[in-house]
């Protein structure tokens, strides 16, 4: 601690072992905040379309598009260590072969407390199709909305908001427009 | 002028400021990470975490790096010089 240098030397190192100290107490605190979300989703449409598969021409592949009403309150989500909630729309189901598959329909980001009330129809993003390239034999879906906390400092944590209470039925497959 | 500009660089203290830089620099780090947590946590905010905190941490380098006045203030007493009389004297008897 004699020089200049030292001097500097020396408290960046303890400043270094404060620094992490701090963030490994402010990671600790995610563990303190348990609120749940709240919200509902209702299933408005489920269209099954026979769409072309890419670079196949002859044949087709059966595409479920859904539309959802989703309301959901993630405001008691939002605390100081959270930098954007992830909301994401799951479809759970068995295919004609009983393999369990999970599919997301459709998410958003969620930067801010005052975009944390989400009212919206949620059409579907991404569409479901199966390696078997039926729905005909699925009886349905049940659908889950879930969000992920993304933190700025500590580990992710997640959770389920809404979940629908009967299983909705896929209808027979149109044919694409187009 | 090098020479001055080298001291002024180097920045020497004494032994006593040596130790009161140690305890300062130890104390202060400490209480201003656990102030600005505790601040940060109940205002829900860490930009006031670490706002509080890098302006604690930048007043605490104003204090300790340059050579101020109050850590020379107990330099080393040295024993006094030899002549070459003494010297002389020493070795005769």
């Amino acid at each position: 601690m004699h020089s200049i240098f030292a001097r500097l030397n020396n408290s960046t190192s303890l400043l270094s072992s404060c620094l992490m100290g701090l963030l490994f107490a402010i990671s600790l605190t995610t563990f303190l905040f348990n609120e749940e979300a709240h919200g509902q989703i209702v299933p408005a449409s489920v269209k099954v379309l026979d769409a072309r598969l890419p670079r196949q021409r002859y044949r087709t592949q059966e595409a479920v598009f859904t539309q959802f009403n989703v309301t959901a309150d993630l405001t008691p989500l939002f605390h100081w260590n959270t930098k954007q909630v992830f909301v994401y729309l799951q479809a759970e189901y068995n295919n004609s072969k009983g393999v369990q598959n999970e599919v997301v329909v459709w998410d958003r980001i969620v930067r801010r407390k005052s975009d944390a009330v989400i009212r919206t129809r949620a059409m579907s993003k991404y569409s479901i199709r199966d390696l078997t390239r039926s729905f005909k034999k699925i009886p349905g879906a049940h659908f889950t909305l879930k969000y992920n906390i993304m933190p700025y400092v500590g580990v992710l944590t997640s959770g389920d908001i809404a979940r629908t209470s009967e299983l909705v039925t896929f209808p027979a497959a149109q044919r694409a427009v187009s | 002028m090098s020479n001055v500009i080298n001291e002024l660089l180097e920045g020497k203290i004494d032994f006593e400021g040596q130790r009161l830089v140690e305890t300062l620099v130890s104390w202060v780090m400490i209480i201003a990470a656990v102030i600005s947590f505790i601040a940060g946590f109940a205002l829900q905010s860490l930009q006031v975490t670490f706002g509080l905190f890098a302006a604690s941490i930048v007043a605490l380098a104003f204090v300790i790096i340059p050579p101020w006045p109050m850590f020379n203030a107990n330099p080393v007493k040295w024993l006094p010089a030899h002549t070459e009389a003494q010297d002389t004297k020493a070795k005769a008897s």
